[in-house]
């Protein structure tokens, strides 16, 4: 056996090693990333397992209990399905009307989505919306002084 | 203004078309003429460059909302710095700073002086030309920087607040000097490779550029992971969100090609791996920015759905398909005269181990961060995989990569003995095992920890116990002080204790990425008065109160801190209101010590003052920070211009008579 083919084979224990640990480490720590009409529609289908979906959120929803920490809110999806969220930790920063709310968590068998994360997709950094025609300042003030 | 701006965008186009025609005619009729006039071209392509980003900075401190652009990212309230960072806020706006680092470094190269009549210039320069043309078709046709408004605003957008941090000034410029600064070394290689040179030629004088590059890209990813700890408020630094792995790729595969460029150096050995390195680091930086632009993944760090994503795909297709193919068709000269490995147990063998850990790891990040596009395309659904399957891979492999890095420098070229062995590792291996028995003692039970801690001190004794050779070898010579030997040591050798400094910084780092695993949270709502204890802080939550900042208006909750009886002090956990943005935003309050952070944040508050607070304990956080400070110092140093061993390599490759 040449020093070449010995350096190989040892090269090649480390690749198999890191394959098996690709392998083994994939099913414990995947989920399924569903449209929020699924997990509407079909909730007993995830059951026990962990799913992710995203929706929009409607902000009257929000049911906030501060001494309990516990989080209540519902999203939508384009077609109007409404899936209610728990969820036991603070609210997220721009949590406000219509943001797009990632949920990763499970869904239990009263349909109500028991979440372990719950983020807003960060305004988006890239390509914003044109500014509206007509803009007036004043009137974003008071908008901004209604949610405070 | 936009005619300027549109002018220069266009005109630099057509320039950086011509010129790679004008090279490529010159190179075929061997007319130095022809050469010289792209050359010349490209030095324009640069002006015109540098003309379209001041102007746009122009624009942007001057708020002239009239350009889409401006107004999308900009308000008059902004502070100028972030005016003038809005250039990267936006996509033609950041496409434009990539377009600007990548043509000053054409120039750069074009017009180098250590490349004076080098018959690869000529080459190289096409290569790049090739690249600033597909940014220019972006500029000039898909994302235009300089688009008007059919009215003109009164206020702008304004910067999302998110944005609004140091960080944003610095990490998309040093992530993107990383990035494009790879261009080069892959420029020089594929040069190489039409040339038909195979010798070391191309990796010495890319050597600087790779470590500066390197470096760039590493403190683009730290300054970005810093960003997210104080920014954001999820009291975490790395997420292994798919963005974030974009940037981690290339790094990992860059710093396998700084490793095994060295075996070529020395032994001629790896010809095709290093050139595959540099393919495989360059293909990753712009499908990073294919995974940025497109939205195909779900990410937290939203970007728009565009079609600029797909302009990428075609570009990188395109430059994998021509590099593969150069590769391939130089195969057989790459093969020829190549070194063989003379022992297992060397420094090549263990480089290579190295190597394909490093590779390894890109592998299996690549893998977690594309798994949801492939398992849709066979089973139709996405499913992701999360932090843990991350953590669960990523951990052996950076316990593995300290390893290494702690045998590294101590195992000889060529072959190595037992003695030999021993020598080297019988001290710092039983100061490891005791450090590690002290961790026991001191009540840590994890396994992981306490075997990371073990092996970071194996790899930081080793490399101390290297230079201290090294200094007594030169005092036995010489009979100089410690200090001075240490020095002149160092300096004579910049590449080789620059790189143990860099080893050093990635310990440190290494200490805080494993401790920071092991924080601690609590989450409550308290009264006024009312106190939160988390390990032994206590604090005490005394009042809410108001105070303006220019316009905007911060909210915050004063809180005094004890820990274990002893007063800290104050921190102020923070909300901010913008007057121009509907949401507020969190601002982190930090008490750092080497040991660990005190990481609060005020989450809301009720009408009777009640507030809610998130409070985390981060051990070791700050370890991250020093040791990229000190990975940075250490690059310094390796490139740092001294008079030793600094001697431009001697081109052999084939004569032409055009450079």
């Amino acid at each position: 056996m040449t020093k070449n083919t010995k350096v190989l084979l040892a090269g090649s224990t480390i690749i198999v090693a890191i394959l098996i640990l690709l392998i083994a480490a994939t099913p414990g720590a995947s989920g399924t990333e569903i449209p929020l009409a699924q997990a509407v529609t079909n909730p007993e289908q995830y059951k026990d397992r962990y799913v992710n979906t995203e929706g929009f959120l409607v902000e009257e929803s929000i049911d906030w209990r501060a001494d309990e920490i516990e989080l209540r809110f519902n999203l939508v999806d384009e077609d109007g399905n409404t899936l209610s969220v728990f969820y036991d930790r603070v609210r997220p920063d721009n949590f406000s009307e219509g943001v797009i709310v990632l949920l990763g968590g499970y869904i239990q068998s009263d349909g109500v989505f028991y979440a372990e994360r719950v983020q807003t997709r960060c305004p988006s950094s890239y390509e914003g919306e044109k500014p509206e025609e007509g803009y007036d300042p004043a009137v974003h003030q008071e908008t901004q002084g209604n949610n405070n | 203004m936009h005619i300027i701006g549109n002018l220069s965008i266009y005109l630099a186009l057509a320039l950086s078309v011509y010129a790679l025609i004008i090279f490529i005619l010159g190179i075929y009729k061997q007319d130095q003429r022809l050469v010289d006039s792209g050359k010349a071209a490209t030095l324009a392509v640069f002006i015109l460059t540098s003309i379209a980003m001041f102007l746009m900075l122009i624009l942007l401190g001057t708020s002239q909302f009239q350009f889409e652009y401006v107004a999308s990212y900009t308000s008059t309230d902004l502070p100028l710095v972030y005016k003038l960072a809005a250039l990267w806020a936006g996509n033609s706006g950041s496409l434009l700073l990539w377009t600007f680092f990548l043509t000053m470094y054409t120039v750069m190269v074009a017009y180098s002086k250590k490349l004076k009549n080098n018959p690869m210039v000529p080459y190289i320069s096409s290569i790049l030309l090739g690249n600033t043309i597909f940014f220019y078709i972006i500029l000039g046709f898909v994302t235009k920087p300089f688009g008007l408004l059919d009215f003109v605003p009164q206020e702008g957008r304004g910067l999302n607040p998110m944005l609004q941090d140091p960080g944003m000034i610095l990490h998309p410029v040093t992530l993107y000097l990383g990035y494009v600064g790879f261009a080069v070394p892959f420029a020089f290689a594929i040069t190489a490779l039409i040339l038909k040179t195979t010798d070391a030629f191309w990796l010495r004088m890319t050597r600087r550029w790779t470590i500066i590059a390197w470096c760039f890209l590493t403190l683009g990813n730290v300054i970005g992971g810093w960003w997210a700890y104080l920014e954001l408020g999820w009291g975490g630094y790395w997420a292994w969100d798919p963005v974030e792995n974009a940037s981690f790729m290339p790094w990992l595969t860059a710093t396998a090609y700084l490793h095994s460029v060295m075996i070529q150096e020395r032994k001629g050995m790896l010809k095709v791996w290093n050139i595959s390195l540099i393919i495989l680091t360059y293909a990753l930086t712009i499908f990073g920015t294919f995974l940025v632009r497109s939205g195909v993944l779900t990410s937290v760090h939203a970007f728009g759905d565009t079609n600029i994503g797909s302009y990428f795909l075609i570009f990188l297709a395109l430059v994998v398909i021509f590099s593969l193919y150069v590769l391939m068709s130089r195969y057989h000269l790459l093969k020829q005269d190549n070194g063989q490995f003379e022992s297992l147990l060397s420094k090549e063998s263990s480089f290579l181990v190295n190597n394909l850990i490093l590779v390894g790891g890109t592998f299996a990040v690549f893998w977690g961060t594309i798994f949801p596009l492939v398992s849709e395309a066979v089973r139709g659904y996405k499913v992701t995989v999360g932090i843990p399957f991350f953590n669960a891979v990523m951990s052996p492999i950076l316990l593995g990569l300290i390893f290494v890095m702690a045998i590294c420098p101590l195992i000889a070229w060529q072959r190595s003995t037992v003695k030999n062995l021993r020598d080297n590792f019988l001290v710092p291996a039983i100061i490891s095992i005791v450090i590690a028995g002290l961790l026991v003692g001191l009540g840590m039970r994890a396994a992981y920890p306490i075997l990371a801690y073990g092996l970071i001190s194996f790899m930081l004794l080793t490399h101390l116990l290297e230079i201290y050779r090294g200094i007594n070898a030169r005092r036995k010579v010489t009979k100089e002080a410690y200090p001075i030997a240490l020095y002149r040591l160092m300096v004579r050798n910049r590449r080789r204790y620059g790189g143990y400094i860099i080893h050093f910084g990635i310990g440190l780092m290494a200490i805080g990425i494993v401790g920071s695993a092991f924080d601690q949270e609590t989450m409550q709502t308290v009264p006024k008065g009312e106190t939160i204890e988390i390990q032994d802080y206590v604090l005490t939550y005394e009042y809410l109160a108001q105070r303006r900042e220019g316009v905007n208006d911060v909210v915050f909750a004063n809180i005094h801190v004890q820990k274990g009886g002893k007063d800290i002090g104050y921190i102020q956990p923070e909300r901010l209101f913008f007057a121009n943005w509907e949401e507020p935003h969190t601002q982190v309050a930090v008490h750092s010590t080497l040991r660990e952070d005190l990481y609060v944040v005020l989450s809301g508050w009720e009408s009777d003052e009640r507030a809610t607070f998130v409070i985390k304990v981060n051990p070791l956080v700050q370890w991250v920070w020093i040791g990229s400070y000190v990975l940075v110092i250490g690059s310094i140093f390796a490139v740092w211009p001294g008079k030793y061993g600094n001697i431009t390599p001697r081109y052999k490759g084939p004569k032409r008579k055009v450079s």
